[in-house]
């Protein structure tokens, strides 16, 4: 925001510092900023015209480096005896601890019978292991080991002052464990439904306590598997005990309970679509997907002129979303986790199109991140015309997740960052839209001047991609709805809804790829013989915030039910009549590749200009997890779909950002590229967020937990929830008419990502353009479905999600599903782990 | 690399001989069955340097403590003494398998625990001086209760004689150090071993809990300090001098900033473990051979308490590092010191050949 927006920048640090209980959570760490300290009649530090347009980086939980003294002093006196206090922690305590031991409060309920005295102390020794098998034997021991440790760091913990904190890593931890050992055993429903039965005979109270908080843990990720491992249990009890049990699983706590206020979430439609690898280059899906995304700006800057976009990315999404911001009108873009880094150095050379970006634009990157690499950013900052900024979070990888020893000796939790993260991107957009409003009027010439950019890199264009862009060109929608007619009713009647409502409309588009989802069983039977991508789309979801609107909504989505078999519900979300700028963080997958989280936001209302927020992000966590999971099996298994744990929880904002009071913060959720662990942990996201919504999200939820044991993928198949048939049918549904499409899994982290792009994109192309993909999509079929049925939404929010892979699997990915299967191949070469040049 | 030759006397921890080769071979166990003396008032506190000086005048120049009380009970070599954190008790622990409980103002022999088949290496408190810990020769540790008298759990699972032992503060674990190499953290409720560390390479001598019980600092004859993650056991920090001698005792400052580090080359050591540096060296007394107790005496003046294998009890000022009294009255190496938590009294244990325990009180 520059010099114009210095003022107003201040002032909203000011406020922050005062009032932010997060601000000061991660305030001791944040360096000294030394613009903030000229003096007010000082000239702005950018006010030279020449200046570069890179704003000062923020820390966000850097610890910044001590310095070393080379001497020792000494004479300095040592002090042995004082104990530094330690800070308060900013959450309830009280309140955490009182969630913190719900378990241990209530774990009488999960004993089947009630009336027997409770085991002794020495339970080991007493539990008659004769009979077991080896398999059984093996299992137990392996809970127990976890649950032994858990013990430990329970009893350690014990009266320290951030006990919360502590107890939820320690708990996260178990639950791992517990959920590696399991996925050990493949699931087996026997073994476990037996193992659960026995565990809550024979386990002590307090280790029976420390089980169920573990299965609470994991229910909020794997609620399928969960429930099929109490249903044995559960009718011995009786009602009431399964009853009492399931309430106390229903969802995992979290220390910042009451400080984190929970939003409901925005349960994100999920449409899987699968392409199977056919003929397209890697090149030429990432160019499909800039494409699709252009022409998704289009389409929303012709339906609503005169709103800002703006355009979130994650990964190699924000990539696309930078590009696509060079070529199309955007008010502004958030990048997370920009992947700076490539295979030929960092980006930003003199060819470099990102160079030519003028819309404003937010960095957010790990310190710790792979793709990325704070020094190489400033420089690369340094070059770029755009205003930017960049925000650091200490600690963190490439997906913004901070480690966990930096958990605890922090006393963090991931929500805790994902919050103040949200924070930045608040503080930043406040900057640029209400400073943006005076251009509304520009729009449409800005994206004249952008488009003359484009015949430059026309060569490199091929066919499909000059379909799609020849789709986008014209202004009016109209004109781009191509011959599909279902797509075009969709689309038309979004244009021709009327604008005069005042209600607001969240849309979360998010494209995430997931393999999890080939959880159908044929998928998953294909998958095993040979692990090839199964690109899944997923998708798009458009929260309405109207409570009138709902109902339309729903049914709205029936129809598309009827019609494009989704499988997923379309989140209703409470009345909010203001008009918001939702930010969504999507965290996705951990290293293993699953998790998902989705996020939330607390935004400023722009004054006056409608914004429309557009997310773009891609996820294509899907298949390589699953790959992963299938090579390598137990450790991925466990570890992706753990990992999720601390970053699958959605904080909410509750509070007001900025010097705007209309804002209302709501919270978005987009359940991301859900890949085994990442479905798991999105659902959970759901259920933690939202219990209005709850019986949705476990239909959600039940699909990715199918796919999940990914080492026995056989076990799963055998039941499939309703939702999975639906979704199934989905995915073959859609495969049909999208034909395959290359997927490279073997790149290394940003190879595979852009692999997995293309589904949307390449449906894009297949189809027949944009109204095919209307069609096809059925995110965007959804928003056109509301929208004629309702008020113009004032934000839209985009979101494509961008999965780094962690694993490199050598692999090659195909994904099976489709009828129309060609011979997959796909190298994808190397280098396409640098996004070229935006055509 | 420097392989020790033991020949010990476990009460007593004596590490005789230092060889290049061999192994922990021939652990012999000395009698010490000596004669008993009745110590009387034959001891006097001398003041190292010149006159002890006005305490009004001279803040924290030099204590001057004085023999107040000599406890005469055990029938062999004491191990080891520690003050009940209430102030209330002084326990000590000896090689004839017998804890004893005095009281800590006067001396009176309260009671006396008896269970343990070998010899005691090392007692501790809990937190609410309710309860007591202690390690044996019999590869055993047991939890006393006070009150009673009654020994509550036997902690079996060490593969050797237990060494050293602690509570944690909440006392709601144990952690234990034996000659197995190995270390071990406890509950103290189930008596089950909840965590067996194992990153030595020779005995361990010494396990302490820092102040907030969320580490572990451990000292070995290795010649390594090793700082631990007390919920995880994840070893977090190794401390390595330049030369590596035995390291005898270690223990973390009462705010858990600092770790005092005793060697087997006549040192204390003062180590600032964030940075990993040493900040302070205490010498001027003899240790080759025994894992002697030290402590940090916070009370009146801040000093570093230590005993000696010349027979006397040494006291530092910590922040100058010079010797500002020297307690003299035992008649064997000191191999135990403690202070009282409240008041200026400091407790002392010495071997064989004098079997008994000496309480020293300050009036400054």
């Amino acid at each position: 925001m520059a010099h114009r927006g210095g003022e107003r920048d201040f002032q909203t640090s000011a406020r922050r510092m005062g009032t932010s209980l997060l601000f000061q959570l991660s305030v001791h760490e944040r360096e000294l900023d030394l613009v903030f300290l000229d003096h007010s009649y000082a000239k702005p530090w950018s006010a030279h015209p020449d200046a570069s347009s890179a704003r000062p980086t923020r820390m966000l939980f850097v610890t910044p480096r001590r310095q070393h003294e080379s001497t020792i002093e000494s004479d300095v006196p040592i002090d042995v005896e004082t104990v530094t206090s330690t800070p308060v922690p900013l959450y309830d305590n009280q309140k955490a601890r009182s969630v913190m031991n719900e378990c241990e409060r209530h774990v009488i309920f999960a004993r089947t019978d009630a009336d027997a005295p409770p085991p002794p102390e020495d339970w080991e020794e007493h539990v008659n292991r004769t009979g077991w098998t080896m398999a059984q034997n093996k299992l137990f021991n392996k809970i127990l080991k976890a649950l032994q440790s858990d013990r430990l760091a329970r009893l350690a913990n014990e009266g320290a002052c951030n006990e919360p904190v502590l107890r939820r890593v320690a708990v996260d931890k178990c639950a791992r464990r517990v959920r590696q050992a399991l996925a050990s055993v493949s699931w087996d429903t026997k073994l476990v439904q037996w193992l659960h039965t026995t565990l809550v005979e024979t386990l002590s109270l307090p280790m029976l306590a420390a089980y169920l908080d573990a299965l609470q843990t994991l229910k909020g990720k794997i609620p399928t598997l969960i429930d099929r491992m109490l249903v044995s249990s559960n009718t011995k009890t009786g009602a009431a005990g399964a009853e009492a049990l399931s309430l106390l699983l229903k969802r995992p706590w979290d220390p910042a309970v009451g400080v984190l206020s929970h939003n409901k979430p925005v349960v994100p439609v999920a449409t899987h679509l699968l392409n199977n690898g056919s003929g397209v280059g890697v090149l030429q899906c990432l160019e499909h997907m800039i494409g699709a995304v252009r022409s998704k700006v289009l389409e929303i800057h012709s339906h609503f002129p005169h709103k800002p976009i703006i355009l979130i990315g994650w990964n190699t999404g924000a990539l696309v979303a930078c590009h696509v911001s060079v070529m199309e009108y955007v008010t502004a873009v958030v990048c997370l986790g920009f992947p700076l880094l490539t295979v030929d150095g960092p980006r930003g050379d003199v060819d470099d199109p990102l160079l030519d970006m003028k819309t404003p634009v937010l960095f957010v990157i790990g310190q710790n991140s792979l793709q990325c690499h704070p020094e190489a950013m400033e420089d690369f900052r340094e070059k770029i015309r755009a205003e930017n900024s960049l925000v650091v979070v200490g600690g963190a990888d490439d997906n913004l997740r901070i480690s966990k020893a930096k958990k605890k000796s922090e006393g963090l939790t991931q929500s805790m960052v994902d919050r103040c993260i949200q924070d930045e991107i608040v503080d930043f957009l406040t900057g640029v839209l209400t400073r943006a409003e005076g251009h509304v009027g520009s729009e449409p010439r800005d994206q004249d001047a952008e488009k003359k950019k484009k015949p430059r890199d026309a060569a490199r264009r091929d066919l499909a991609f000059e379909v799609s862009e020849r789709g986008s060109r014209p202004a009016s929608p109209a004109a781009k709805l191509p011959a599909s007619p279902s797509g075009s009713e969709d689309l038309s009647s979004v244009s021709s809804s009327p604008t005069s409502s005042p209600k607001t409309k969240v849309t979360t588009v998010a494209s995430a790829q997931k393999s999890s989802q080939m959880g159908s069983t044929q998928l998953l039977k294909r998958h095993v013989q040979r692990t090839e991508a199964v690109l899944t789309h997923k998708q798009a979801q458009v929260p309405v915030s109207s409570e009138q609107t709902e109902e339309a909504e729903k049914e709205d989505l029936r129809v598309q039910l009827k019609r494009h078999h989704p499988s997923s519900p379309l989140p209703g979300s409470k009345a909010s009549k203001r008009p918001k700028i939702k930010v969504s963080l999507i965290s996705q997958g951990d290293t293993a590749g699953g998790p998902c989280t989705p996020s939330q936001g607390g935004a400023p209302e722009a004054a006056g200009g409608k914004p429309i927020t557009m997310t773009l992000g891609q996820a294509s966590t899907g298949a390589k997890e699953l790959t992963g999971l299938l090579t390598t099996t137990k450790s991925s298994a466990a570890e992706g779909g753990v990992s999720a744990s601390p970053a699958s929880s959605v904080v909410s904002s509750s509070t007001a950002p900025s010097a705007l009071h209309t804002l209302q913060s709501r919270l978005v959720a987009t359940s991301p590229g859900s890949s085994l662990p990442g479905a798991a942990s999105a659902s959970s996201l759901l259920q933690g967020l939202s219990f209005s919504l709850q019986d949705i999200s476990s239909k959600t939820s039940g699909l990715p937990a199918n796919p999940s044991p990914g080492p026995a993928p056989q076990a799963t198949s055998v039941k499939l929830p309703t939702p999975m048939q639906s979704l199934g049918a989905i995915t073959t549904g859609t495969s049909t008419i999208v034909r395959t499409i290359p997927v490279a899994t073997t790149l290394s982290s940003l190879g595979a990502t852009p692999g997995g792009k293309p589904t949307a994109i390449h449906q894009l192309l297949t189809n027949g353009g944009l109204a095919k993909l209307a069609s096809s999509l059925p995110g965007l079929a959804q928003i056109s479905n509301q929208a004629s049925g309702l008020k113009v939404p004032t934000t839209i929010t985009l979101t494509l999600r961008g999965q780094p892979s962690r694993i490199t699997t050598l692999s090659p990915m195909g994904s099976g599903a489709a009828p129309s299967e060609e011979p997959t191949s796909q190298a994808l070469p190397s280098s396409s782990q640098r996004l070229p040049p935006a055509p | 690399m420097f392989f020790i030759f033991i020949l010990l006397d476990r009460r007593a921890k004596i590490l005789a001989a230092w060889f290049r080769t061999g192994h922990l071979a021939s652990l012999q166990t000395w009698s010490f069955r000596v004669m008993t003396t009745k110590e009387s008032g034959g001891a006097k506190a001398e003041s190292a340097l010149s006159s002890s000086a006005n305490p009004s005048n001279c803040v924290s120049e030099k204590p001057n403590y004085a023999l107040k009380f000599t406890l005469v009970g055990h029938t062999e070599a004491v191990s080891s003494v520690k003050f009940s954190p209430n102030g209330e008790w002084l326990a000590s622990s000896s090689a004839d398998k017998v804890i004893i409980i005095w009281g800590a103002y006067d001396g009176k022999n309260e009671k006396t625990l008896k269970g343990h088949n070998l010899e005691i290496s090392d007692v501790a408190w809990s937190s609410d001086s309710g309860r007591l810990v202690s390690a044996s020769d019999d590869k055993t540790l047991k939890i006393w209760d006070v009150r009673s008298g009654k020994c509550l759990k036997t902690l079996t699972g060490h593969s050797d004689y237990v060494f050293c032992c602690n509570f944690n503060p909440p006392s709601n674990l144990i952690i234990s150090g034996s000659f197995d190499e190995s270390m071990k953290i406890w509950e103290e409720k189930t008596g089950k071993c909840l965590k067996t560390l194992s990153a030595h390479s020779d005995p361990v001598s010494a396990v302490h809990f820092n102040c907030s019980g969320s580490l572990i600092v451990s000292g070995s004859y290795d010649g390594v300090c090793r700082i631990w993650d007390a919920a995880s056991g994840q070893c977090l920090k190794t401390l390595v001098d330049d030369d590596n001698p035995p390291v005898s005792f270690v223990k973390f400052s009462p705010n858990g900033k600092y770790i005092l580090i005793a060697t087997l080359d006549n040192t204390l050591k003062l180590w600032d473990y964030s940075r990993g540096r040493c900040l302070k060296t205490y010498t001027g007394h003899k240790n080759e051979k025994y894992c002697i107790f030290a402590s940090f005496s916070v009370t009146g003046g801040k000093w570093i308490v230590s005993g000696s294998e010349d027979n006397l009890v040494y006291i530092w000022n910590l922040q100058t590092k010079e010797i500002v009294q020297k307690l003299q009255g035992h008649t064997d190496v000191v191999i135990s010191a403690a202070c009282h938590p409240t008041e200026n009294i400091i407790a002392s244990a010495a071997l064989g050949n004098d079997k008994t325990v000496k309480l020293w009180m300050s009036n400054y």
